[in-house]
């Protein structure tokens, strides 16, 4: 990024001259003394027959300052676990597999149910919620770090950028996230660049100044999966366990601490990973749905600051987006042309119009049942329901691990 | 030669006779075995359903009981673990009663002995869960306490509490179910009395001008800044008077 502007709300750290990454792995290894950091990562175990998972692999074998991994597993057997345990096992430092289809954490899910604590369904937010819980147990760091296993233009750069400003006792910082351009030939990222973006605008033009909506627009990359926290912030924070958990995330950040102490720091250059497909005519699969839980997941935050969401508002807001969504689109297409990057309008049009379909159908969803918030709980409410359930997590993931 | 086989013939009898006699005991047991195995299964059932009534995991997951199963790496409901538990219970006691059907000295010894040690092993264990429940209550209190107080190191006292009870408790136990009585009466002793005269030692190296304080009166008590205050206060006042 070739600029260092600063937003009213939030900290931005950039990428200015040359940063050297052997300055910040040496300080961050200083830093992990005081405060170690522990590593999520959320995987399915189709993600081992890929070769972004290996290159992600390949790298971290070269980082020092880490602490703890923790690789919470998806949709694996026993067999797929015991590989994924054998492939790991060429990792520095410690790792542990949470194995969430494995009898012993099955039991937990099963324990926290019948104490009336929904952990949500199978997906990236449970999965990094039990991480947490596991961490909180294993009380061995102070910072969590979190990134995706399907990056395929992964360095170690990014998870050092993304930990130095929470790591670093210097910089009163409790929650960073990552930012970067999503390019290869075209731009991608359609539900940032011509959702959220847009949406928030819209929203701000109906409700007037809105602190919350402001912070959600100080984010350059809102819904980049990468971030870095405290672990204190693991025991406080609810986590959605739907497609709004970027969007739910920064919600529980914004309403649990100052957004003088948030940042978000330029990672990559650019940023790679598998591309989802926009499913314009079913709201239950790919961008769509993903698009409809983001749009809830504001409805509610919104409802629950106090803002009253009606049908008018929602017929205002649906107009308000679709003319601000075309002037973004503008934007973009002559941003695509001084890069040399093709820029399909007809798509991109196409898009938010699917988009603004799934406003509508989140706004009636929203209508329908306002309370239906799909958020698991924090982990000092699970404690308090079930005093021993983090020494139970740990005895689970820890006999798995053995 | 009829001398012979009348000895032959006599013996013969004697084991026919034998074992006439010993196969309705044998029947007895298979029948007992059968029929407890039904009722063992039977009772199991009708546990498990009162323990889903009385929502009796949900309760175990909140006593801690479920964290101590796990430890022992158990992965199944704790009501499965008790319902388990009372079926293999079941079915010892059936084992043993079948057996008696077989009315044989040595193994009317053994059932006597069983049925004799059956009450302290039950005692052993409510000793074991309530002294569980109490440790994890009083360490609980020891630790709010300590904390409400001001206390640097109120988790490591309350961790400290526990240990001593369970340690307490589990003398209790081994104790109650007279396992090598005199060692464990003796190891107990020595570790409890051990642990005691360290954390006397350790309050007294420590708390010498506490204990001296104390024994003194209050003689020599650190003077906090607000009484220091206070005081210079007081003197002022009464030179204002004075002048």
């Amino acid at each position: 990024m070739a600029d260092f502007y600063q937003n009213d709300l939030i900290i931005t750290l950039h990428r200015l001259g040359n940063p050297g990454l052997e300055r910040i792995e040496s300080e961050l290894r200083e830093f992990s003394r005081q405060r170690p950091v522990a590593l999520v990562l959320p995987a399915l175990v189709t993600e081992f027959q890929n070769e972004a998972i290996k290159g992600i692999i390949a790298e971290l074998k070269k980082v020092r300052y880490i602490n703890e991994i923790i690789l919470t597993l998806g949709r694996a057997s026993d067999k797929e676990f015991s590989y994924v345990r054998e492939f790991l096992s060429q990792l520095p430092c410690e790792v542990r597999i949470i194995h969430n289809e494995g009898k012993r954490v099955k039991e937990i899910y099963a324990t926290l149910e019948r104490n009336n604590v929904w952990a949500g369904e199978d997906g990236k937010g449970r999965s990094a919620w039990i991480a947490y819980g596991y961490i909180l147990a294993n009380a061995q760091s102070e910072v969590i770090a979190l990134h995706d296993c399907d990056i395929v233009t992964y360095n170690r750069e990014m998870l050092a950028r993304l930990c130095y400003p929470v790591a670093n006792p210097n910089i009163d910082v409790v929650f960073c996230k990552g930012f970067y351009s999503r390019i290869t030939d075209k731009m991608h990222g359609r539900v940032t660049r011509l959702l959220i973006a847009p949406l928030i605008r819209a929203m701000q033009k109906l409700v007037g100044p809105n602190p919350f909506l402001m912070f959600m627009d100080s984010f350059r990359y809102p819904l980049a999966g990468e971030f870095a926290m405290i672990t204190d912030m693991a025991r406080t924070n609810r986590i959605p366990w739907d497609w709004g958990l970027e969007v739910g995330v920064l919600s529980e950040v914004f309403r649990n601490y100052s957004p003088r102490r948030v940042c978000q720091v330029d990672i990559a250059d650019n940023y790679e990973h598998k591309h989802q497909l926009l499913s314009a005519d079913d709201a239950k699969k790919g961008l769509m749905r993903m698009s409809v839980d983001i749009c809830k997941s504001i409805f509610r935050f919104l409802a629950a600051e106090g803002i009253v969401l009606s049908d008018s508002f929602f017929k205002s807001l649906q107009v308000a987006y679709i003319r601000l969504a075309e002037d973004t689109m503008v934007k973009y297409e002559a941003d695509a042309a001084i890069n040399g990057l093709k820029f399909d309008r007809h798509a991109e049009a196409s898009a938010i119009e699917a988009f603004s379909n799934a406003i509508k159908i989140a706004s009636e969803a929203y209508s329908e049942n306002p309370m239906a918030a799909p958020l698991i709980p924090n982990w000092n409410r699970v404690t308090s329901a079930i005093p021993g359930i983090l020494d139970m997590l740990k005895k689970a993931v820890d006999e798995d691990n053995r | 030669m009829d001398n012979f086989m009348e000895l032959l013939l006599h013996s013969l009898r004697a084991f026919g006779i034998t074992i006439l006699q010993f196969v309705p005991n044998l029947l007895a047991m298979l029948i007992i075995f059968i029929a407890g195995y039904l009722f063992s299964r039977l009772i199991k059932l009708l546990f498990l359903r009162v323990f889903r009534i009385i929502n009796f995991d949900s309760w175990c997951d909140k006593a801690g009981l479920t964290a101590i199963i796990r430890k022992g790496d158990i992965w199944s409901k704790p009501s499965d673990v008790f319902g388990g538990l009372i079926y293999w219970f079941l079915i010892i006691l059936f084992l043993v009663i079948g057996l008696s059907a077989l009315r044989l000295q040595t193994i009317d010894n053994l059932i006597s002995q069983f049925f004799l040690y059956i009450p302290r092993a039950f005692s052993a264990l409510v000793i074991l869960i309530a002294g569980y429940i109490f440790a994890g209550f009083i360490s609980r209190a020891v630790l709010i306490t300590a904390v409400n107080s001001g206390y640097h190191y109120a988790k490591i006292l309350a961790e400290a509490v526990r240990l001593l009870l369970i340690v307490l408790i589990l003398a209790m136990a081994l104790e109650q179910l007279r396992i090598a009585p005199g060692i464990v009466i003796a190891a107990f002793s020595i570790v409890f009395g051990g642990i005691i005269l360290a954390l006397a030692i350790a309050f007294g190296v420590g708390g010498i001008d506490a204990a001296k304080r104390i024994i003194n009166g209050g003689e020599g008590r650190p003077v906090s800044p607000e009484s220091k205050d206070k005081k210079k206060n007081n003197e002022k006042e009464r030179d204002a008077e004075y002048f």
